[in-house]
């Protein structure tokens, strides 16, 4: 029996693209492909939570979806507890309690008791069985004082909670969520992570799509960075951060920015990275550069940017986050 | 949170297979909550099938001449004076098919908009399930129908039987498969082309053109008639209103209701292989959770 919940391995999804604006009779020639995902390969442990991190059309989704047998890869191996997802889909599935496309996964005009005795029922769960597990999960989400209620009525947060609950209805040991708190206030992605965590101490493995690296860093025990299809990094958040032990981060808010000084900037050795963000909202630049020998390259920063007349407003210092980790790895933000 | 739960541990032993029959009933009674709480959709149940063959009935009344001279012309086509009836009968399969295409048909392409049909993908059953389930819904509801219809027909259009009303229901029963064989293909195809006004506009057209709806086939043109021969609904009008308007027996109808079972064997078969590779093809291209 082997020890990793989920095994993959050389996995491989290639789409093809029809261009819509050739002729009918070009468009075979015409025909591209896409690979969403190329070539990954990594291991999830039992009773781990493994954080997939990537900006928006990185591939997160496209491998959950051939994890969770909704999807054929081009090529490649998947095992679920040792099964092979192509050839045992069904048994696969008892395994797995998937939530994409969160509040949308449910029927609105179902209550939430309606919604979790229907899948429960799609998984064999009926009858006195059924009954006490949904009133158990009703209750352990907070949603039991208004379970009778049509979904539409719900909060985003609740909708959300829900979902949670009709993955957990027959009680699998593999969850796989796709961005579980993308869309919700800060109070309700703060109890869905704390759930995500009780999922855990129950001994469930958690597969988590996530692009928020403060919610990667907090809930996962490892990380795969994942861009344009391929994991660049895979590790635990401690090393992932201190991979990047030599070298700190200097957050600067401008009044602007050019790609002069940033070229000038380049040219101080101690310099490992520099990325720059205007932030439309408070009409400021925010621009973060990577140096690696200290108070040294800070008195030269500050010198460079103020002889160029613009004018600091604030800067701090700061510890690696994974986003530092992604920025030396892609030369990019996770935002852009 | 509510915090107040038993610790639990995960089970190591997986559930056992869900019952196919079990989920059908599931997505069954999920169907008919969901469209009892859309009332606007009785309202329409009741007053539809009285409305609907009005056009048609007045239409008929104007062309049926001073003194409903016409009458005799569509008698001899017809083999019987009673027009409304005749009318009725097909105007009744015509919503049939209607309601299937419109309800069941497009099923699986509504779950898709929904974002719900990878939910429900996601679960441990075999997805012709889900067809089955949401065909017997709609039969429900195509019986519910049917039977208000023929509660209003003699009410507002003085319509009697005059064969066997079991003989007319058993040709609605022999019609079933071909009609959701049918359903079964659209389905599909929707599912892929992700447009069901469309596709549901091109075979209420076909039905109605050349199923003899509201008109006898033999005014229809020969190669027409040839592709009416190929579409079952034509053999269900016909042996209904044989039966109902002109208490034709069951040997008089023996050959159609062989056909129409002929062709629910084809159709169901040809709709289950359709939705096979669907399945298929979504599971490519990754269209399941498309709008």
């Amino acid at each position: 029996m082997s020890h990793y919940a989920i095994e993959v391995q050389d996995l491989k999804k290639e789409f093809a693209i029809k261009k819509k604006n050739v002729s009918f009779w070009k468009r075979r020639k015409e025909n591209k492909s896409f690979v969403a995902v190329n070539d990954i390969s990594f291991n999830v442990n039992k009773g781990e939570i493994f954080g997939f991190l990537g900006p928006n059309g990185a591939g997160k989704t496209t491998t959950i979806k051939m994890i969770s047998t909704l999807l054929r890869p081009t090529c490649g191996k998947i095992l679920i507890n040792g099964l092979d997802v192509q050839k045992n889909s069904m048994e696969i599935l008892k395994n797995l309690g998937t939530v994409l496309a969160g509040e949308r996964s449910i029927y609105w005009k179902l209550t939430g008791r309606e919604n979790l005795k229907y899948f429960a029922a799609m998984n064999g769960i009926t009858g006195k069985k059924a009954k006490e597990k949904i009133d158990y999960l009703l209750k352990r989400f907070s949603l039991d004082k208004r379970a009778d209620e049509t979904v539409e009525k719900y909060s985003t947060g609740m909708k959300q909670r829900i979902a949670l609950a009709k993955a957990l209805v027959a009680d699998p040991p593999i969850v796989i969520l796709d961005e579980p708190t993308s869309g919700l206030d800060p109070q309700s992605a703060r109890n869905l992570r704390e759930i995500i965590l009780e999922f855990k101490e129950e001994g469930r493995t958690i597969l988590l799509t996530t692009h928020y690296m403060e919610e990667a860093d907090q809930l996962s025990d490892r990380i795969a960075i994942i861009d344009h299809g391929e994991i660049i990094a895979l590790d635990t958040p401690k090393n992932l951060k201190r991979s990047l032990n030599k070298s700190n981060t200097i957050t600067f808010e401008l009044n602007r920015w050019n790609d002069v000084i940033e070229k000038e900037l380049q040219q101080i050795k101690s310099i490992e990275n520099i990325n720059s963000y205007f932030d439309e909202n408070n009409r400021k630049w925010e621009v973060k550069v990577q140096i690696n020998n200290g108070n040294e390259t800070i008195n030269n920063l500050i010198t460079t940017i103020t002889n160029s007349n613009i004018k600091i407003n604030n800067f701090k210092f700061e510890e690696p986050t994974l986003e530092d980790v992604f920025i030396n790895l892609t030369g990019k933000s996770l935002r852009e | 949170m509510d915090t107040t739960y038993e610790s639990i541990r995960v089970s190591s032993k997986a559930n056992a297979s869900p019952s196919i029959l079990i989920a059908i009933v599931y997505i069954f009674k999920k169907e008919l909550t969901q469209f009892l709480r859309y009332p606007s959709w009785f309202v329409s149940m009741l007053i539809w099938p009285v409305l609907f063959p009005f056009g048609y009935v007045f239409t008929a009344k104007a062309l049926s001449g001073p003194a409903s001279s016409g009458i005799n012309t569509f008698s001899a086509l017809t083999g019987t004076t009673d027009y409304v009836s005749y009318m009725i009968i097909g105007t009744t399969m015509w919503m049939w098919v209607n309601w299937m295409l419109w309800g069941f048909g497009s099923s699986l392409r509504r779950e898709q908009v929904l974002g719900t049909l990878e939910s429900n993908w996601l679960c441990p059953i075999p997805k012709t399930t889900l067809l089955f389930g949401y065909s017997f819904f709609q039969l429900l509801y195509s019986f519910v129908f049917m039977g208000i219809s023929l509660i209003e027909f003699m009410l507002f259009y003085n319509f009697r039987f005059t064969g066997n009303p079991l003989l007319a229901l058993l040709i609605i029963v022999a019609s079933i498969p071909s009609i959701y064989g049918i359903g079964f293909i659209f389905a599909s195809i929707i599912m892929w082309v992700k447009e069901a006004n469309s596709m549901v506009f091109l075979v209420r057209g076909v039905i109605t053109v050349f199923c003899g709806i509201t008109y006898p086939l033999a005014i229809l043109p020969n190669w027409m008639k040839g592709v009416s021969s190929f579409i079952p609904v034509t053999y269900s009008i016909r042996s209904l209103r044989a039966v109902i308007s002109a208490g034709a027996r069951i040997g008089d109808v023996r050959t159609d209701i062989m056909i129409l079972l002929l062709f629910g064997v084809i159709l169901m078969t040809l709709g289950i292989l359709a939705f096979n590779y669907t399945q298929k093809k979504v599971k490519e291209t990754g269209s399941l959770g498309h709008y």
